[in-house]
Protein backbone atom coordinates (compact mmCIF):
# COMPACT_ATOMS: atom_id res chain seq x y z
CA UNK A 1 0.00 0.00 0.00
CA UNK A 2 1.36 3.36 -1.04
CA UNK A 3 -0.05 6.82 -1.69
CA UNK A 4 0.96 7.63 -5.25
CA UNK A 5 0.87 11.07 -6.80
CA UNK A 6 -0.31 9.77 -10.14
CA UNK A 7 -0.60 11.45 -13.52
CA UNK A 8 -3.74 11.03 -15.59
CA UNK A 9 -2.89 9.59 -18.98
CA UNK A 10 -6.46 8.95 -20.11
CA UNK A 11 -9.94 9.76 -18.77
CA UNK A 12 -12.77 8.93 -21.12
CA UNK A 13 -16.31 7.71 -21.41
CA UNK A 14 -16.65 3.97 -22.04
CA UNK A 15 -20.41 3.52 -21.67
CA UNK A 16 -23.50 5.47 -20.67
CA UNK A 17 -22.51 7.29 -17.45
CA UNK A 18 -19.34 5.18 -17.04
CA UNK A 19 -15.78 6.47 -17.41
CA UNK A 20 -12.33 4.91 -17.34
CA UNK A 21 -9.38 6.79 -15.90
CA UNK A 22 -5.85 5.53 -16.48
CA UNK A 23 -3.14 6.72 -14.11
CA UNK A 24 0.61 6.60 -14.45
CA UNK A 25 2.10 5.77 -11.05
CA UNK A 26 5.68 6.56 -12.08
CA UNK A 27 6.76 3.04 -11.16
CA UNK A 28 5.52 -0.46 -11.93
CA UNK A 29 1.94 -0.79 -10.70
CA UNK A 30 1.35 -3.75 -8.42
CA UNK A 31 -1.97 -5.20 -7.32
CA UNK A 32 -3.82 -8.47 -7.36
CA UNK A 33 -7.21 -8.87 -8.95
CA UNK A 34 -10.13 -7.60 -6.90
CA UNK A 35 -8.11 -5.02 -4.98
CA UNK A 36 -9.00 -1.34 -5.10
CA UNK A 37 -7.54 2.13 -4.94
CA UNK A 38 -8.72 5.15 -2.94
CA UNK A 39 -8.68 8.14 -5.30
CA UNK A 40 -8.59 11.76 -4.24
CA UNK A 41 -10.83 13.91 -6.44
CA UNK A 42 -9.79 17.26 -4.96
CA UNK A 43 -11.96 20.35 -4.71
CA UNK A 44 -14.04 20.48 -1.55
CA UNK A 45 -14.16 16.70 -1.35
CA UNK A 46 -12.64 15.39 1.85
CA UNK A 47 -13.35 11.73 1.23
CA UNK A 48 -11.52 9.73 -1.37
CA UNK A 49 -13.42 7.51 -3.78
CA UNK A 50 -12.76 3.78 -3.41
CA UNK A 51 -12.75 2.26 -6.90
CA UNK A 52 -11.89 -1.26 -8.05
CA UNK A 53 -8.74 -1.81 -10.05
CA UNK A 54 -9.68 -2.90 -13.55
CA UNK A 55 -6.36 -3.14 -15.39
CA UNK A 56 -2.67 -2.99 -14.58
CA UNK A 57 -0.23 -2.42 -17.45
CA UNK A 58 3.38 -1.47 -16.71
CA UNK A 59 3.33 1.75 -14.73
CA UNK A 60 -0.35 2.37 -15.33
CA UNK A 61 -3.53 1.37 -13.57
CA UNK A 62 -7.05 1.80 -14.92
CA UNK A 63 -10.12 2.43 -12.80
CA UNK A 64 -13.65 2.46 -14.21
CA UNK A 65 -16.26 4.51 -12.42
CA UNK A 66 -19.90 5.35 -12.70
CA UNK A 67 -20.96 8.99 -12.36
CA UNK A 68 -22.95 8.91 -9.12
CA UNK A 69 -22.50 12.23 -7.36
CA UNK A 70 -20.39 15.37 -7.16
CA UNK A 71 -17.15 13.48 -6.51
CA UNK A 72 -17.28 11.26 -9.59
CA UNK A 73 -18.67 14.22 -11.54
CA UNK A 74 -15.48 16.10 -10.65
CA UNK A 75 -13.24 13.11 -11.38
CA UNK A 76 -14.75 13.04 -14.86
CA UNK A 77 -13.60 16.61 -15.53
CA UNK A 78 -9.92 15.93 -14.71
CA UNK A 79 -7.79 15.97 -17.84
CA UNK A 80 -4.71 14.25 -19.18
CA UNK A 81 -1.59 15.44 -17.37
CA UNK A 82 -3.41 16.41 -14.17
CA UNK A 83 -2.28 14.79 -10.93
CA UNK A 84 -4.32 12.92 -8.40
CA UNK A 85 -3.47 10.90 -5.32
CA UNK A 86 -4.27 7.23 -5.25
CA UNK A 87 -3.71 5.02 -2.24
CA UNK A 88 -3.31 1.45 -3.46
CA UNK A 89 -3.47 -1.48 -3.58
CA UNK A 90 -6.10 -1.87 -0.86
CA UNK A 91 -8.16 -4.82 0.34
CA UNK A 92 -7.66 -8.55 -0.04
CA UNK A 93 -8.63 -9.29 -3.66
CA UNK A 94 -9.73 -12.52 -5.33
CA UNK A 95 -7.72 -15.75 -4.98
CA UNK A 96 -8.27 -18.84 -7.08
CA UNK A 97 -6.90 -22.08 -5.62
CA UNK A 98 -4.54 -24.31 -7.58
CA UNK A 99 -7.19 -27.04 -7.61
CA UNK A 100 -9.91 -24.75 -8.96
CA UNK A 101 -9.55 -25.03 -12.72
CA UNK A 102 -12.96 -23.87 -13.91
CA UNK A 103 -13.89 -20.36 -12.80
CA UNK A 104 -17.23 -18.64 -13.30
CA UNK A 105 -17.36 -14.83 -13.20
CA UNK A 106 -20.79 -13.35 -12.45
CA UNK A 107 -21.06 -9.59 -12.65
CA UNK A 108 -23.45 -6.73 -13.08
CA UNK A 109 -23.31 -2.94 -13.26
CA UNK A 110 -19.98 -1.44 -12.22
CA UNK A 111 -19.22 -4.80 -10.61
CA UNK A 112 -17.95 -6.02 -13.96
CA UNK A 113 -14.67 -4.10 -13.67
CA UNK A 114 -12.99 -6.03 -10.84
CA UNK A 115 -13.92 -9.18 -12.76
CA UNK A 116 -11.89 -7.90 -15.72
CA UNK A 117 -8.89 -7.83 -13.37
CA UNK A 118 -9.58 -11.51 -12.52
CA UNK A 119 -9.67 -12.42 -16.17
CA UNK A 120 -6.40 -10.61 -16.77
CA UNK A 121 -4.71 -12.38 -13.87
CA UNK A 122 -6.08 -15.90 -14.29
CA UNK A 123 -7.15 -15.96 -17.93
CA UNK A 124 -4.20 -18.05 -19.08
CA UNK A 125 -4.17 -20.67 -16.34
CA UNK A 126 -7.88 -21.17 -15.78
CA UNK A 127 -10.92 -22.01 -17.84
CA UNK A 128 -13.07 -18.95 -17.35
CA UNK A 129 -16.75 -18.45 -18.12
CA UNK A 130 -18.07 -14.91 -17.71
CA UNK A 131 -21.77 -14.13 -17.17
CA UNK A 132 -22.19 -10.39 -17.35
CA UNK A 133 -25.43 -8.46 -16.95
CA UNK A 134 -25.99 -4.92 -18.15
CA UNK A 135 -28.98 -2.62 -17.77
CA UNK A 136 -29.27 -2.08 -21.52
CA UNK A 137 -27.19 -1.84 -24.68
CA UNK A 138 -25.93 1.65 -23.78
CA UNK A 139 -24.42 0.31 -20.55
CA UNK A 140 -22.45 -2.46 -22.24
CA UNK A 141 -18.71 -2.14 -21.71
CA UNK A 142 -15.61 -4.25 -21.25
CA UNK A 143 -16.71 -6.61 -24.04
CA UNK A 144 -13.26 -6.64 -25.67
CA UNK A 145 -11.87 -7.89 -22.35
CA UNK A 146 -14.56 -10.47 -21.59
CA UNK A 147 -14.30 -11.89 -25.09
CA UNK A 148 -10.87 -13.17 -24.07
CA UNK A 149 -12.61 -15.55 -21.63
CA UNK A 150 -13.18 -19.16 -22.66
CA UNK A 151 -16.87 -18.39 -22.64
CA UNK A 152 -18.65 -15.03 -22.44
CA UNK A 153 -22.37 -14.55 -22.01
CA UNK A 154 -23.62 -10.96 -22.03
CA UNK A 155 -27.24 -10.28 -21.15
CA UNK A 156 -29.35 -7.16 -20.55
CA UNK A 157 -32.36 -6.33 -18.40
CA UNK A 158 -34.31 -5.20 -21.46
CA UNK A 159 -32.95 -7.61 -24.07
CA UNK A 160 -31.36 -4.82 -26.14
CA UNK A 161 -28.02 -6.68 -26.12
CA UNK A 162 -27.84 -10.46 -25.66
CA UNK A 163 -30.74 -12.27 -24.09
CA UNK A 164 -33.23 -10.57 -21.80
CA UNK A 165 -32.27 -11.86 -18.38
CA UNK A 166 -29.88 -11.06 -15.55
CA UNK A 167 -26.38 -12.40 -14.96
CA UNK A 168 -27.48 -14.87 -12.29
CA UNK A 169 -30.12 -16.33 -14.60
CA UNK A 170 -27.51 -16.66 -17.35
CA UNK A 171 -25.20 -18.46 -14.94
CA UNK A 172 -28.03 -20.73 -13.76
CA UNK A 173 -29.01 -21.59 -17.32
CA UNK A 174 -25.47 -22.76 -18.05
CA UNK A 175 -25.33 -24.63 -14.77
CA UNK A 176 -28.51 -26.50 -15.79
CA UNK A 177 -26.70 -27.56 -18.97
CA UNK A 178 -24.03 -29.20 -16.84
CA UNK A 179 -21.37 -26.46 -17.01
CA UNK A 180 -20.37 -26.59 -13.39
CA UNK A 181 -17.45 -24.40 -12.28
CA UNK A 182 -15.10 -25.18 -9.41
CA UNK A 183 -15.52 -21.69 -8.01
CA UNK A 184 -17.72 -18.64 -8.61
CA UNK A 185 -16.37 -15.09 -8.30
CA UNK A 186 -18.88 -12.27 -8.31
CA UNK A 187 -19.33 -8.54 -8.04
CA UNK A 188 -22.40 -6.43 -8.60
CA UNK A 189 -25.49 -4.91 -7.00
CA UNK A 190 -26.54 -6.42 -3.67
CA UNK A 191 -29.80 -7.98 -5.00
CA UNK A 192 -27.75 -9.74 -7.69
CA UNK A 193 -25.26 -11.05 -5.15
CA UNK A 194 -28.08 -12.21 -2.88
CA UNK A 195 -29.70 -14.14 -5.71
CA UNK A 196 -26.38 -15.67 -6.68
CA UNK A 197 -25.49 -16.65 -3.13
CA UNK A 198 -28.81 -18.51 -2.89
CA UNK A 199 -27.97 -20.49 -6.03
CA UNK A 200 -24.38 -21.30 -5.03
CA UNK A 201 -25.51 -22.33 -1.54
CA UNK A 202 -28.12 -24.70 -2.99
CA UNK A 203 -25.61 -26.08 -5.48
CA UNK A 204 -22.90 -26.30 -2.85
CA UNK A 205 -20.53 -24.26 -5.03
CA UNK A 206 -17.69 -22.22 -3.52
CA UNK A 207 -18.50 -18.57 -4.12
CA UNK A 208 -16.63 -15.36 -3.37
CA UNK A 209 -18.32 -11.98 -3.56
CA UNK A 210 -16.78 -8.52 -3.74
CA UNK A 211 -18.77 -5.97 -1.74
CA UNK A 212 -19.19 -2.23 -2.00
CA UNK A 213 -19.77 0.17 0.87
CA UNK A 214 -19.32 3.86 1.63
CA UNK A 215 -15.83 4.18 3.11
CA UNK A 216 -13.92 6.58 5.34
CA UNK A 217 -10.20 5.82 5.58
CA UNK A 218 -10.13 2.85 3.19
CA UNK A 219 -7.43 1.10 5.23
CA UNK A 220 -9.34 -0.44 8.13
CA UNK A 221 -8.98 2.19 10.83
CA UNK A 222 -12.30 3.98 11.01
CA UNK A 223 -14.88 1.14 11.00
CA UNK A 224 -17.20 3.00 8.64
CA UNK A 225 -17.60 0.37 5.90
CA UNK A 226 -18.67 -2.73 7.77
CA UNK A 227 -20.75 -5.72 6.73
CA UNK A 228 -22.54 -8.37 8.80
CA UNK A 229 -20.90 -11.75 9.19
CA UNK A 230 -22.65 -15.07 9.82
CA UNK A 231 -20.75 -15.42 13.12
CA UNK A 232 -22.52 -12.31 14.44
CA UNK A 233 -19.47 -10.10 14.06
CA UNK A 234 -18.82 -7.19 11.70
CA UNK A 235 -16.09 -7.17 9.10
CA UNK A 236 -14.43 -4.18 7.47
CA UNK A 237 -15.18 -4.17 3.75
CA UNK A 238 -12.02 -2.16 2.99
CA UNK A 239 -9.53 -4.24 4.98
CA UNK A 240 -11.05 -7.68 5.64
CA UNK A 241 -12.66 -7.56 2.17
CA UNK A 242 -13.82 -6.36 -0.25
CA UNK A 243 -13.87 -10.05 -1.24
CA UNK A 244 -15.63 -12.42 1.14
CA UNK A 245 -16.51 -16.09 1.11
CA UNK A 246 -20.24 -16.05 0.41
CA UNK A 247 -20.72 -18.44 3.36
CA UNK A 248 -19.33 -15.84 5.78
CA UNK A 249 -21.38 -12.74 4.97
CA UNK A 250 -25.01 -11.75 5.35
CA UNK A 251 -26.23 -9.39 2.66
CA UNK B 1 14.76 23.10 14.23
CA UNK B 2 12.12 24.36 16.64
CA UNK B 3 11.30 22.55 19.85
CA UNK B 4 7.93 20.98 19.09
CA UNK B 5 7.47 19.16 22.39
CA UNK B 6 4.63 20.19 24.66
CA UNK B 7 3.71 19.28 28.20
CA UNK B 8 0.16 18.26 28.84
CA UNK B 9 -0.82 17.53 32.48
CA UNK B 10 2.67 16.25 33.22
CA UNK B 11 2.85 14.14 30.08
CA UNK B 12 5.45 15.22 27.53
CA UNK B 13 4.38 14.86 23.92
CA UNK B 14 7.00 14.89 21.14
CA UNK B 15 4.85 17.39 19.35
CA UNK B 16 1.35 18.83 19.81
CA UNK B 17 -0.27 16.71 17.08
CA UNK B 18 -2.59 13.93 18.27
CA UNK B 19 -4.68 11.55 16.18
CA UNK B 20 -8.36 12.18 16.89
CA UNK B 21 -10.44 9.33 18.23
CA UNK B 22 -12.36 7.26 15.69
CA UNK B 23 -10.30 8.17 12.66
CA UNK B 24 -7.18 6.22 13.52
CA UNK B 25 -8.29 2.94 15.11
CA UNK B 26 -5.51 1.90 17.47
CA UNK B 27 -2.85 3.09 15.03
CA UNK B 28 -1.95 -0.21 13.38
CA UNK B 29 -3.26 0.60 9.90
CA UNK B 30 -1.55 3.99 9.70
CA UNK B 31 1.65 2.40 10.98
CA UNK B 32 1.71 0.45 7.71
CA UNK B 33 2.11 3.82 5.97
CA UNK B 34 4.51 5.57 8.35
CA UNK B 35 6.06 5.16 11.79
CA UNK B 36 3.32 6.43 14.11
CA UNK B 37 5.94 6.90 16.82
CA UNK B 38 6.57 10.32 15.28
CA UNK B 39 3.02 11.43 16.18
CA UNK B 40 2.60 13.31 19.46
CA UNK B 41 -0.21 11.06 20.64
CA UNK B 42 -2.96 8.73 19.56
CA UNK B 43 -6.46 9.01 20.96
CA UNK B 44 -7.85 5.52 20.43
CA UNK B 45 -11.13 4.48 18.91
CA UNK B 46 -13.82 5.16 21.54
CA UNK B 47 -14.04 2.16 23.84
CA UNK B 48 -16.71 0.77 26.12
CA UNK B 49 -16.57 -1.89 28.84
CA UNK B 50 -18.23 -4.44 26.56
CA UNK B 51 -17.72 -4.83 22.79
CA UNK B 52 -20.23 -2.93 20.65
CA UNK B 53 -21.34 -3.55 17.07
CA UNK B 54 -22.26 0.03 16.23
CA UNK B 55 -24.84 1.38 13.81
CA UNK B 56 -26.13 -0.01 10.50
CA UNK B 57 -24.50 1.19 7.26
CA UNK B 58 -24.20 3.62 5.53
CA UNK B 59 -22.25 5.25 8.32
CA UNK B 60 -20.69 8.09 6.37
CA UNK B 61 -21.66 10.84 3.94
CA UNK B 62 -19.98 13.84 2.41
CA UNK B 63 -21.10 17.42 2.06
CA UNK B 64 -19.03 20.28 0.66
CA UNK B 65 -16.00 20.78 2.88
CA UNK B 66 -17.25 18.40 5.57
CA UNK B 67 -18.19 14.81 6.22
CA UNK B 68 -20.84 13.27 8.44
CA UNK B 69 -20.37 10.02 10.30
CA UNK B 70 -22.40 7.80 12.55
CA UNK B 71 -20.32 4.74 13.34
CA UNK B 72 -22.00 4.34 16.70
CA UNK B 73 -19.05 3.38 18.88
CA UNK B 74 -18.31 0.03 17.29
CA UNK B 75 -15.37 -1.25 19.32
CA UNK B 76 -13.92 -4.53 20.58
CA UNK B 77 -14.25 -3.57 24.25
CA UNK B 78 -11.65 -2.27 26.67
CA UNK B 79 -10.33 -5.71 27.65
CA UNK B 80 -9.52 -6.52 24.03
CA UNK B 81 -7.63 -3.25 23.79
CA UNK B 82 -5.62 -3.97 26.92
CA UNK B 83 -4.87 -7.50 25.79
CA UNK B 84 -4.17 -6.95 22.08
CA UNK B 85 -3.27 -3.35 21.31
CA UNK B 86 -2.02 -1.47 24.36
CA UNK B 87 1.52 -2.81 24.61
CA UNK B 88 2.07 -2.51 20.89
CA UNK B 89 0.76 1.06 20.79
CA UNK B 90 3.00 2.04 23.72
CA UNK B 91 5.99 0.44 22.03
CA UNK B 92 5.65 2.79 19.06
CA UNK B 93 6.66 5.69 21.30
CA UNK B 94 3.53 7.77 20.78
CA UNK B 95 1.54 8.92 23.80
CA UNK B 96 -1.43 6.62 24.37
CA UNK B 97 -4.73 8.34 25.08
CA UNK B 98 -7.59 5.93 25.75
CA UNK B 99 -10.89 7.38 24.56
CA UNK B 100 -13.77 5.92 26.58
CA UNK B 101 -17.56 6.07 26.63
CA UNK B 102 -20.30 4.57 28.72
CA UNK B 103 -24.03 4.30 29.20
CA UNK B 104 -24.10 5.01 32.90
CA UNK B 105 -22.02 6.92 35.43
CA UNK B 106 -20.93 3.58 36.81
CA UNK B 107 -19.63 2.54 33.36
CA UNK B 108 -17.46 5.65 33.24
CA UNK B 109 -16.03 5.00 36.68
CA UNK B 110 -15.31 1.35 35.89
CA UNK B 111 -13.65 1.88 32.53
CA UNK B 112 -11.51 4.73 33.89
CA UNK B 113 -10.46 2.61 36.87
CA UNK B 114 -9.58 -0.28 34.53
CA UNK B 115 -7.29 1.94 32.45
CA UNK B 116 -5.84 3.89 35.38
CA UNK B 117 -2.07 3.69 35.30
CA UNK B 118 -2.03 1.71 32.05
CA UNK B 119 -2.23 4.59 29.56
CA UNK B 120 -0.73 8.07 29.37
CA UNK B 121 -4.10 9.80 29.47
CA UNK B 122 -7.79 8.99 29.40
CA UNK B 123 -10.15 10.99 27.20
CA UNK B 124 -13.77 11.00 28.22
CA UNK B 125 -16.24 10.83 25.37
CA UNK B 126 -19.36 12.44 26.80
CA UNK B 127 -20.41 13.82 23.50
CA UNK B 128 -20.87 11.06 20.97
CA UNK B 129 -23.87 12.27 19.00
CA UNK B 130 -24.45 8.96 17.26
CA UNK B 131 -25.69 6.57 19.89
CA UNK B 132 -28.70 6.97 22.12
CA UNK B 133 -26.67 6.09 25.16
CA UNK B 134 -23.17 7.06 24.08
CA UNK B 135 -22.59 9.65 26.68
CA UNK B 136 -24.19 12.53 24.77
CA UNK B 137 -26.73 12.68 27.56
CA UNK B 138 -23.87 13.56 29.92
CA UNK B 139 -22.31 16.10 27.61
CA UNK B 140 -25.07 18.67 27.27
CA UNK B 141 -25.95 20.09 30.68
CA UNK B 142 -23.10 21.58 32.74
CA UNK B 143 -24.38 19.79 35.86
CA UNK B 144 -24.06 16.38 34.22
CA UNK B 145 -20.71 17.28 32.63
CA UNK B 146 -19.41 18.01 36.10
CA UNK B 147 -20.99 14.88 37.58
CA UNK B 148 -19.62 12.47 34.97
CA UNK B 149 -16.19 14.10 35.17
CA UNK B 150 -16.11 13.69 38.94
CA UNK B 151 -17.10 10.02 38.72
CA UNK B 152 -14.57 9.34 35.93
CA UNK B 153 -11.81 11.05 37.89
CA UNK B 154 -12.57 8.85 40.87
CA UNK B 155 -11.71 5.94 38.53
CA UNK B 156 -8.73 7.51 36.79
CA UNK B 157 -7.07 8.53 40.05
CA UNK B 158 -3.49 8.45 38.78
CA UNK B 159 -4.00 9.18 35.11
CA UNK B 160 -4.62 12.61 33.61
CA UNK B 161 -8.25 12.91 32.55
CA UNK B 162 -9.27 14.79 29.40
CA UNK B 163 -12.95 15.63 29.00
CA UNK B 164 -13.98 15.92 25.36
CA UNK B 165 -16.68 18.54 24.99
CA UNK B 166 -19.65 18.60 22.68
CA UNK B 167 -20.19 21.73 20.59
CA UNK B 168 -23.94 21.04 20.53
CA UNK B 169 -24.49 22.99 23.75
CA UNK B 170 -25.76 26.33 25.00
CA UNK B 171 -22.42 27.62 26.32
CA UNK B 172 -19.08 25.97 25.63
CA UNK B 173 -17.44 28.16 28.29
CA UNK B 174 -19.89 27.00 30.95
CA UNK B 175 -19.37 23.35 30.06
CA UNK B 176 -15.60 23.77 30.00
CA UNK B 177 -15.76 25.26 33.47
CA UNK B 178 -18.05 22.44 34.60
CA UNK B 179 -15.48 19.86 33.50
CA UNK B 180 -12.76 21.72 35.34
CA UNK B 181 -14.91 21.90 38.48
CA UNK B 182 -15.53 18.15 38.20
CA UNK B 183 -11.80 17.50 38.36
CA UNK B 184 -10.79 17.30 34.70
CA UNK B 185 -7.06 17.69 34.12
CA UNK B 186 -7.59 18.86 30.56
CA UNK B 187 -10.40 19.47 28.08
CA UNK B 188 -10.54 18.69 24.37
CA UNK B 189 -12.93 20.17 21.82
CA UNK B 190 -14.80 20.13 19.60
CA UNK B 191 -16.48 16.79 19.09
CA UNK B 192 -18.63 16.68 15.96
CA UNK B 193 -21.59 18.95 15.28
CA UNK B 194 -24.84 17.09 14.75
CA UNK B 195 -25.97 17.24 11.13
CA UNK B 196 -27.99 15.61 8.36
CA UNK B 197 -27.42 15.01 4.64
CA UNK B 198 -30.30 13.96 2.40
CA UNK B 199 -30.39 11.80 -0.71
CA UNK B 200 -33.03 13.78 -2.59
CA UNK B 201 -33.79 10.97 -5.05
CA UNK B 202 -34.78 8.67 -2.21
CA UNK B 203 -36.00 11.47 0.06
CA UNK B 204 -34.12 9.85 2.90
CA UNK B 205 -31.06 10.74 4.95
CA UNK B 206 -27.90 9.20 3.44
CA UNK B 207 -26.72 7.89 6.79
CA UNK B 208 -28.68 4.94 8.22
CA UNK B 209 -28.71 6.65 11.61
CA UNK B 210 -30.40 9.67 9.93
CA UNK B 211 -28.14 12.17 11.68
CA UNK B 212 -24.37 12.12 11.94
CA UNK B 213 -21.49 14.05 13.39
CA UNK B 214 -20.17 16.78 11.10
CA UNK B 215 -16.39 17.19 10.89
CA UNK B 216 -13.72 18.30 8.47
CA UNK B 217 -12.31 21.54 7.08
CA UNK B 218 -15.66 23.35 7.04
CA UNK B 219 -16.16 23.22 10.81
CA UNK B 220 -12.84 24.87 11.63
CA UNK B 221 -14.00 28.45 12.30
CA UNK B 222 -16.61 27.18 14.75
CA UNK B 223 -14.01 24.99 16.44
CA UNK B 224 -11.44 27.79 16.70
CA UNK B 225 -14.01 30.11 18.24
CA UNK B 226 -15.05 27.49 20.77
CA UNK B 227 -11.43 26.62 21.59
CA UNK B 228 -10.84 30.29 22.32
CA UNK B 229 -13.95 30.64 24.51
CA UNK B 230 -13.24 27.44 26.42
CA UNK B 231 -9.59 28.27 27.02
CA UNK B 232 -10.57 31.68 28.36
CA UNK B 233 -12.93 30.00 30.83
CA UNK B 234 -10.55 27.47 32.38
CA UNK B 235 -7.02 27.30 33.75
CA UNK B 236 -6.44 23.64 32.75
CA UNK B 237 -4.86 22.89 29.34
CA UNK B 238 -7.00 22.67 26.23
CA UNK B 239 -6.67 20.38 23.21
CA UNK B 240 -8.21 21.96 20.12
CA UNK B 241 -9.64 20.17 17.13
CA UNK B 242 -12.11 20.54 14.29
CA UNK B 243 -11.17 20.67 10.64
CA UNK B 244 -7.39 20.85 11.02
CA UNK B 245 -5.88 20.03 7.63
CA UNK B 246 -2.46 21.71 7.65
CA UNK B 247 0.10 23.22 10.03
CA UNK B 248 -1.38 26.70 9.64
CA UNK B 249 -4.75 25.39 10.84
CA UNK B 250 -3.09 23.83 13.88
CA UNK B 251 -1.36 27.14 14.67
CA UNK B 252 -4.73 28.91 14.73
CA UNK B 253 -5.88 26.55 17.47
CA UNK B 254 -2.65 27.00 19.43
CA UNK B 255 -2.96 30.77 19.26
CA UNK B 256 -6.60 30.51 20.31
CA UNK B 257 -5.45 28.84 23.50
CA UNK B 258 -4.79 25.16 22.78
CA UNK B 259 -1.69 23.40 24.09
CA UNK B 260 -2.10 20.56 21.62
CA UNK B 261 -4.37 19.70 18.71
CA UNK B 262 -6.09 16.65 17.29
CA UNK B 263 -6.42 15.73 13.64
CA UNK B 264 -9.26 13.52 12.45
CA UNK B 265 -11.00 13.84 9.12
CA UNK B 266 -7.80 15.04 7.39
CA UNK B 267 -6.42 11.51 7.90
CA UNK B 268 -9.04 10.30 5.41
CA UNK B 269 -8.29 12.94 2.80
CA UNK B 270 -4.54 12.43 3.09
CA UNK B 271 -3.29 9.49 5.13
CA UNK B 272 -0.01 11.37 5.62
CA UNK B 273 -1.76 14.50 6.95
CA UNK B 274 -0.30 14.28 10.46
CA UNK B 275 3.38 13.79 9.57
CA UNK B 276 2.97 16.68 7.12
CA UNK B 277 1.40 18.90 9.80
CA UNK B 278 4.28 18.15 12.18
CA UNK B 279 6.83 19.05 9.49
CA UNK B 280 4.84 22.16 8.66
CA UNK B 281 4.77 23.27 12.31
CA UNK B 282 8.53 23.00 12.45
CA UNK B 283 8.95 24.97 9.24
CA UNK B 284 6.53 27.69 10.36
CA UNK B 285 8.22 28.07 13.73
CA UNK B 286 11.65 28.30 12.11
CA UNK B 287 10.46 30.87 9.65
CA UNK B 288 8.87 32.98 12.40
CA UNK B 289 11.72 32.58 14.89
CA UNK B 290 9.56 30.67 17.35
CA UNK B 291 11.90 28.55 19.45
CA UNK B 292 9.23 26.48 21.18
CA UNK B 293 5.90 25.62 19.66
CA UNK B 294 4.45 25.87 23.18
CA UNK B 295 5.21 29.61 23.06
CA UNK B 296 2.35 30.00 20.58
CA UNK B 297 -0.36 28.87 22.98
CA UNK B 298 -2.84 31.60 23.80
CA UNK B 299 -0.95 34.35 21.98
CA UNK B 300 -4.05 35.52 20.14
CA UNK B 301 -4.77 39.23 20.50
CA UNK B 302 -8.31 40.29 19.78
CA UNK B 303 -8.94 43.29 17.57
CA UNK B 304 -9.93 46.44 19.39
CA UNK B 305 -13.48 47.61 19.06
Amino acid sequence: MKDYIATIVKNEKIAENVYAVTLDLGEPAKARCGQFGNLSVGGTHLLRRPIAICKIEGNTVTFCYQIKGEGTQRLKTLGVGEKLNVLMPLGNGFYVEETEKKVALVGGGVGVFPLISVLRQYGVDKEISAYIGYRNKGAVCGVEEFEKADKFTAVTDDGSYGEKMNAVQAFQADLAKGNRPDVVLACGPTPMLRALMKVTAEENLPCYVSLEERMGCGIGACLVCVCDMTDGKKARVCKDGPVFDACDVIL
Amino acid sequence: MANLSVKLCGVTLKNPVIAASGTYGFGREFNELYDIGQIGGVSTKGMTLEPRLGNPVPRIAESRGVILNAVGLQNPGVEHFIECDLEWLKSTGTAVIANVAGKTLEDYEKICARLDGLVDMVELNISCPNVKSGGMAFGIQPQSVEAVTRVAKSGAKNTPLIVKLSPNVESIATNAKAAENGGADCISLINTLTGMAIDIERRRPIIANNTGGVSGAGVKPVAVRMTYEASQAVSIPVIGMGGITCAEDAIEFLMAGATAVQVGTANFTDPYAMPKIIQGLNAWCDKHNVANVSDLTGTLQLNGR
